[in-house]
């Protein structure tokens, strides 16, 4: 698990080794010509940075030498002293000694004693001549054991990491090909090659992806200042628990949940939690309680805000969505509470009666729904009254593969994200009743609305779907069902291919404005193959249906 | 609206922890600068609402950035940031502009303190 502590203490190892060797190099420099400005500016400035660094980090002796030779800099640059006699020796000795110390402290050792370094430093800032060793055998040995270290880090912008892996996916696309070729034309040789390429390559992407992974504790350690400043606004005690920071997760996608992950906790403190006194009145405990956790689940990372507050008020939403314009009264009237919930997440849907400085500044909790979709991520609610609620973001590890579920229809392949499909089933007509106009079955005692996907790939115009019929069902069905914002469709296709993991590449123009794909990607035959976009298809769906 | 903030310092240790500082009380930390010229390109393209500045930087001293910084962002609220021992440019940082002296190595509660009183305040007092 990686803490801020641990960050800022590996950022300061990292720069104080590149300060020391820069420092060496400067002074070899002033060596060879004591007036030299220029490194007689950038030892000073050096100085100046690791003492100050050093002392927010706590090493006291470390910065105090930093300190001594900073001045010392300072008094020849401003020619009150020369870069020559003794002086060079304690000079040398007290960057030597820095670089001592600051190995020690990556080596998590004890600093070694400066005291008599110091001494010497504090009399030839007095003006004052040092007091030498006259041994100096001592040193040409010290010479010669000297190692030569470079960090261990390397910073690296997130910009050549997405190139990177950009690379890598291109690799890999080429990569199922040419073992596509290599199975086609059977030679030995080549399927050897092709396959030894495909475990390279394989480890190649995972590494690249690793590389790009950071603790989810980078996001979650910024929250308690923000719980806190939150709760003081609203006048609410609100404990914040955090679990799971060291789980790994791709640092962009990290970025694009950050807003929706801030509205979350904001909201669930202004609106989740109960006040004081509401609480006491319900036998609960004053402080309210938020945790954000994160753990992983197969190869999704979920985030979770939980708070032990009011729970959502189904019918406080139903109303409000009406009185918002955004649903009939009838239609209200007609969902589930999951159905319900989810409208929390609809753009200008908005509980507040007023607007308050924390939560209700004009954008809604549909940023994170908007958050997700792009990630092809996916939003969990749970909630009972009185007993608090629970917000699931299920987010993909990675961006750059997806597992997919290859389908068909008419002759040609779709991919469908993992993410979004619930199950697959092969459904005999009987399975099947006709509601309204609309083909509905039973999964796990839950009514399910089934579409063929051919009709909403076809679709044109605003006129809504066609009636659905029993009549047209002829043999056992192929259904592929898909969870959308906790509401679940079923996809009738002609077959399922395959499971594969695929590259999405973002579909170019005039395409990008077709929003039931989410982009294109390439089989291992070198066939284009559009993936679809659940959410879109959804909103296709329920707009349209009959 | 968070107010917009700008980092000057040459060392990345210190702008990730002052970063981290600013962030997490809820300001937008527009830009990171680790020299001069980076910070006066920096300042004219994000207009920052308030510039903390290392008295020594790499390319020229930070009174000289300071005195580019008040004639191409006038409106930008600066705020001197370095260890001790540099007394003397930071006082004539302020008779050039400056509002403040966070000293090195601050504490979280000071650095949000002086922060927050120079963003408040128009008249220029300086506050150490």
């Amino acid at each position: 698990m990686k803490t801020r502590d641990q960050e800022y203490r590996e950022l300061f190892m990292a720069e104080a080794l590149e300060y020391y060797d820069s420092m060496s190099r400067h002074l070899s420099e002033l060596e060879r010509n004591p007036n030299a400005g220029p490194a007689l500016n950038e030892l000073f400035r050096l100085m100046h940075n690791l003492k100050a660094n050093a002392r927010a980090m706590g090493f006291t002796d470390l910065g105090e030498v930093a300190h001594h030779l900073e001045t010392l800099f300072g008094l020849i640059r401003d020619q009150e002293r020369t870069f020559s006699g003794p002086l060079i020796r304690v000079v040398f000795a007290g960057v030597d000694a820095l670089g001592n110390m600051i190995r020690a402290v990556g080596a998590n050792q004890p600093l070694p004693d400066a005291s008599a370094l110091l001494d010497n430093l504090d009399r030839l800032v007095r003006g004052e001549a040092p007091v030498l060793d006259e041994v100096d055998e001592g040193d040409t040995e010290e010479e010669s054991n000297r190692k030569m270290e470079l960090s261990d880090l390397v910073y690296i912008q997130v910009k050549k990491l997405d190139n990177l892996l950009n690379l890598v996916g291109e690799l890999v696309i080429d990569r199922d090909r040419i073992m596509t070729l290599a199975q086609e034309i059977g030679n030995p040789a080549l399927l050897a090659t092709a396959q030894h390429l495909f475990r390279i390559s394989d480890d190649l992407q995972y590494s690249v992806m690793d590389a790009r992974l950071v603790g989810v504790g980078v996001l979650l350690n910024k929250f308690p200042r923000v719980v806190r400043d939150v709760a003081t606004a609203e006048n609410k005690e609100v404990e914040l628990t955090l679990s799971g920071q060291d789980v790994q997760i791709d640092r962009n996608i990290l970025q694009i949940i950050t807003d929706a992950l801030l509205h979350l906790v904001r909201n669930a403190v202004s609106h989740g939690l109960e006040t004081t006194e509401q609480r006491q009145a319900a036998g609960k405990s004053a402080i309210g309680h938020l945790t954000l956790s994160a753990l992983t689940e197969r190869d999704d990372v979920l985030i979770q805000v939980q708070d032990d507050g009011r729970g959502i008020n189904t019918e406080a939403v139903r109303r409000k969505a009406v009185e918002r314009g955004l649903i009939t009264a009838a239609a209200a009237g007609s969902l589930n509470e999951q159905d319900v919930w989810a409208l929390l997440f609809e753009p200008g849907f908005s509980m507040a009666d007023k607007v308050t400085d924390i939560s209700g500044r004009g954008v809604g909790l549909d940023v994170v729904k908007l958050a997700l979709d792009s990630l092809g991520g996916q939003l969990r609610v749970e909630s009972e009254l009185g007993i608090g609620t629970t917000f699931t973001l299920v987010l993909p590890t990675s961006i750059a593969v997806k597992g997919a579920l290859l389908i068909e229809v008419d002759e040609r392949p779709y991919a469908l994200p993992l993410m979004h499909t619930d199950t697959v089933l092969s459904l005999e007509p009987s399975q099947i009743s006709v509601v309204g106009g609309v083909l509905v079955t039973h999964v796990q005692g839950l009514a399910v609305p089934l579409v063929p996907l051919r009709l909403l790939l076809h679709d044109e115009g605003d006129d809504v779907l066609p009636l659905a019929s029993k009549s047209e069902l002829d043999g056992p069905q192929q259904v592929l069902v898909v969870n959308y914002n906790n509401r679940r469709l079923g996809l009738v296709v002609d077959r399922f291919i395959r499971q594969q993991n695929i590259v999405i590449k973002p579909l170019s123009k005039p395409l990008d404005t077709i929003d039931l794909f989410g982009g294109v990607t390439l089989l291992g035959s070198g066939q284009v193959c559009l993936v679809l976009d659940v959410p879109a298809l959804t909103r296709l769906f329920l707009a349209k249906r009959p | 609206m968070n107010k917009r903030i700008l980092i000057v310092d040459d060392s990345f240790y210190m702008r990730t922890m002052l970063k981290n500082m600013l962030t997490d009380a809820g300001y937008e930390v527009v830009g990171e600068a680790a020299n001069g010229a980076q910070a006066l390109e920096m300042a004219t393209s994000t207009s920052p609402d308030l510039i903390t500045l290392d008295v020594i930087l790499p390319d020229n001293t930070g009174l000289d950035v300071l005195k580019s910084l008040r004639q191409i962002q006038p409106s930008a609220k600066v705020v001197m940031c370095s260890a001790v021992g540099q007394e003397v440019i930071v006082t004539e940082a302020i008779e050039n502009g400056a509002l403040a002296y966070i000293v090195k190595p601050f504490s979280e509660e000071k650095v949000l303190e002086i922060v927050g009183a120079a963003l408040q305040n128009d008249a220029a007092e300086p506050a150490v």
